[in-house]
């Protein structure tokens, strides 16, 4: 007879195998880091730049630099672009955040001949031409006017703000006015100083034969942009936690945000702290998940993260609850924090999560742009697959009385801000 | 290109096993061939509950995710008006913690009160956050019974109402399990670091013990043709005005599907694609502007779905759509077609990225009749011409088979 009472065995995880990037070097000293794995003939080349929102006067410049590129250079507009990218089923990814800036042209090795070309004509000489600025800032706006009427959306940027004033990239609060400061003078003055003379590295991910990895350096070669690796100082407000209650009539769900100023992956903490924040709100049978939403139904999804940069970090928990239920919601959510500083985590949930951890980082190197990812993180961050080995190893060594320290140190009631949207 | 190697137990479950040595992991993915269109119509939106309900212990195992997370796993599911997925990965060496789990949950669930109880309040949240309580989510809730009149796909898989879930009784939960979950209506595939040789020894040893039941033939009333233009406005405080035009189509099995697949690639693939360029670009009728064919496995629909520039007029927005759809039945020129078709090649390379999503590319087409189809796409796609692509557009894209939703917003009134 079958025994479907008793789980299988288990094998605890053993060692971590990284299969490593190849690091190289362009001819004006841009790192150049290669992943190249799979089965797909796909291709993947990002060309990462120090040109994120902390760089700009003000965010919307960054983002707007980032998306407006490819909509016109030189003698071309931004539909004959599109059309030389489209016609070969490749495109083009953008992505702003507050330390980087990334263009990604995403194509087939049967088609990288014909549209690598396409990512220097961009980037050699964008138009911005006022057309395509009206017709960015009108759609930037209209996202904006959705947005405002989204709680969620509503609880980051009052939280975000909360954190990090108004003086910092990330606690800006942008209104539709701001897009108004889009022009070509500002975005020509801002691609020239942090896309011409800061290109931090290129990564690129997917099946390439030498002939074509040939092709991709002479490419980015010939644009002829200068490399940098600098880190930049970011003045930071030393601001006190805020609670704030913001209302939001006729809503049938009130958005929660809580959380402080935290640290980045080079923190001694930061691996310490990883875990603590994954017991608490980072998986599906996390503590706030199991309470909030498996036990007592207040919402549909709740959960904690950190989110870094290469300077800063930041914590949060966020969720959306019922209208009727947010004093209960915030209560159950304080009384999951405190009982992490207060009891020790049994060695039974110890371990899930211990093994859960591992099974998830295999996860997020499966495939090769994941994996790519992975070493791109790294390296912007100016560390090395070493870090993901002592995260491991420190996943196998973390007590429940370190987790228990780590949340003493850094889960104080008094030092959360918290926010609340809803009617 | 995906191998495969494929296999059926006794009790008609169906397993197709992609073997790759160079992932240290393995996705597990179950495919139940159930959905929304299976429901009863007052009784919409069970399908999902039930799919939360298969995490909440089943008759061995009172917790699903504990052992998994354990065993380094994880999972989700999501469903669909045609069918249920789930699917985990799982390190290969705990491969086996996997079977555990879902065979226990295909031979019967637990059925708790508790858990009905909590699983219908996540149900209405998930109902709240995503439809009710943001600009525009219920705009689906209200199309699709505005171009469906007799067939069930005029529910979305959340259902018609929130009363629907709060009024689901345990018992009408074990009946539908009854009915629908049973070894002969899934498919089980196994992508990554495992051989067919194993697999063969896991499901026997886990799944054949499970019985098959005697599946109903399913009986769907058939939608009508539609013979004129159905309209619908809804007047709301939303920031701006949006266009929804829902064309009736061909179902995922039939031979057409290819061609109506190309055709909303034409209209709207990439920024270079005709409604782009012509409303957001050249006119900026519209900030953004997109069109796509839903698959599903009955009669399908067409939809494009536009906002629409602050100041245009919502009926000026939707006249310049016909235009550039009437300019489209003109002709579409090879380099046109050339441009689609390559863009479909890299879509499915793109697709097949991970084990998770090769595990379902196999599951899924098995369910259309064969895992093979997944390898057959790209020539199929590539023997589409340009006249099927335009005979579609003359019988699809016209007025009276169009069901027409303009979201207004009041703040313009």
């Amino acid at each position: 007879m079958l025994n479907r009472i008793n789980a299988p065995e288990l094998t605890i995880p053993g060692n971590l195998h990284i299969t490593d990037a190849i690091i190289g070097k362009l001819s004006n000293g841009t790192p150049y880091i290669t992943t190249n794995s799979g089965t797909q003939e796909v291709i993947k080349i990002d060309l990462v730049f120090e040109a994120g929102s902390a760089y700009s006067t003000h965010p919307i410049i960054a983002s707007g630099c980032n998306s407006l590129i490819e909509e016109g250079s030189g003698k071309l507009n931004s539909a004959e672009i599109s059309e030389m990218l489209d016609q070969y089923g490749a495109y083009f990814g953008t992505e702003s955040g507050n330390d980087f800036a990334t263009i990604s042209l995403y194509t087939t090795g049967k088609f990288i001949h014909q549209t690598l070309p396409v990512l220097k004509i961009i980037l050699t000489e964008p138009t911005f031409s006022q057309e395509e600025i009206d017709t960015y800032s009108m759609q930037c706006k209209q996202r904006l006017a959705v947005n405002m009427n989204k709680v969620d959306f509503l609880a980051r940027r009052n939280f975000l703000n909360a954190l990090y004033g108004d003086n910092h990239p990330l606690g800006i609060i942008t209104e539709a006015s701001d897009f108004d400061k889009l022009n070509k003078e500002s975005l020509l003055s801002f691609y020239d100083k942090n896309y011409r003379n800061k290109l931090r590295a290129v990564v690129v991910a997917g099946k390439t034969n030498t002939v074509q990895e040939e092709e991709i350096k002479q490419v980015i070669n010939n644009l002829n942009f200068q490399h940098s690796n600098a880190n930049y100082n970011t003045h930071i407000d030393i601001l006190k936690p805020k609670n704030l209650s913001i209302s939001k009539k006729d809503s049938v769900q009130a958005a929660i945000r809580i959380g402080k100023k935290m640290f980045n992956r080079k923190h001694e903490d930061y691996f310490d702290f990883t875990i603590l924040n994954t017991i608490l709100g980072g998986y599906f049978g996390s503590r706030l998940m199991s309470n909030i939403r498996e036990d007592k139904g207040f919402t549909y999804g709740i959960g904690s993260g950190l989110a870094t940069d290469i300077n800063d970090g930041y914590f949060f928990i966020s969720t959306e609850v019922g209208a009727s239920v947010v004093n209960e919601a915030l209560k159950e959510i304080y009384f999951e924090v405190e009982r992490l500083q207060n009891e020790i985590v049994p060695e039974e949930e110890l371990n899930l999560v211990k093994n859960y951890l591992f099974g998830s980082f295999q996860r997020s190197i499966d495939g090769v742009f994941a994996l790519s990812d992975r070493h791109k993180t790294l390296h912007l961050n100016n560390l090395t697959s070493e870090h993901y080995l002592n995260y491991i190893n420190r996943l196998k060594s973390i007590t429940a009385d370190d987790i228990r320290m780590c949340a003493q140190k850094h889960f104080e009631k008094s030092s959360f801000n918290e926010v609340v949207v809803g009617p | 290109m995906i191998n495969f190697e494929k296999f059926e137990l006794a009790n008609g479950l169906k397993v197709i096993v992609h073997e790759d040595k160079s992932t240290p992991l393995v996705a597990m993915n179950i495919l139940y061939m159930v959905g929304a269109r299976d429901e009863d119509p007052d009784q919409t939106g069970f399908a999902h509950l039930f799919e939360h309900l298969m995490f909440g212990g089943s008759i061995n195992i009172p917790s699903y995710d504990e052992p998994l997370q354990k065993a380094g796993g994880e999972n989700n599911a999501f469903t669909n008006n045609d069918f249920t997925n789930y699917y985990l990965t799982i390190p290969a060496a705990n491969l086996e913690t996997g079977f555990w789990l879902e065979s226990d949950r295909m031979l019967s669930l637990a059925f708790t009160e508790k858990s009905l109880e909590v699983q219908k309040n996540v149900v209405i949240e998930e109902f709240r956050q995503r439809y009710l309580n943001q600009p525009y989510g219920d705009a689906w809730l209200k199309l699709r019974p505005l171009a469906y009149k007799v067939h069930p796909y005029q529910w979305a898989t959340i259902g018609k109402e929130v009363a629907h879930i709060e009024n689901a009784s345990l018992q009408d939960v074990k009946n539908f399990f009854k009915k629908w979950y049973a070894p002969n209506n899934a498919i089980l595939t196994l992508s990554g670091n495992c051989s067919l040789e194993r697999a063969k020894e896991l499901c026997k040893k886990w799944f054949e013990p499970i019985h098959s039941v005697n599946l109903i033939e399913r009986n769907l009333p058939k939608e009508p043709i539609q013979t004129e233009m159905r309209r619908l406005e809804i007047s709301a405080d939303v920031p701006s005005n949006q266009l929804y035009l829902a064309f009736h189509c061909c179902s995922r099995y039939d031979n057409d599907f290819y061609a109506t697949d190309l055709l909303s690639d034409v209209l709207s693939r990439g920024k270079s694609s005709r409604l782009y360029q012509q409303l957001v670009k050249d006119k900026k009728l519209f900030t953004d502007i997109g069109a796509y064919m839903l698959g599903d496995l009955d009669n399908s629909l067409i939809l494009i779905e536009g906002k629409i520039s602050d100041g245009v007029n919502p009926k000026e927005a939707e006249d310049a759509v016909f235009d550039v759809i009437e300019e489209l039945k003109k002709g579409i020129s090879d380099k046109e077609l050339e441009k689609i078709k390559n863009k479909t090649y890299s879509t499915l390379l793109f697709s097949e990225m991970s084990i998770a999503s090769k595990a379902l590319n196999l599951a899924y087409y098995e369910m259309l009749g064969d895992a093979d189809l997944a390898n057959q796409q790209e020539t199929i796609y590539n023997s589409i011409e340009s006249s099927d692509i335009l005979s579609i557009a003359n019988s699809v894209l016209i007025k009276e088979n169009c069901s027409v939703l303009t979201y207004l917003s009041n703040h313009h009134a």
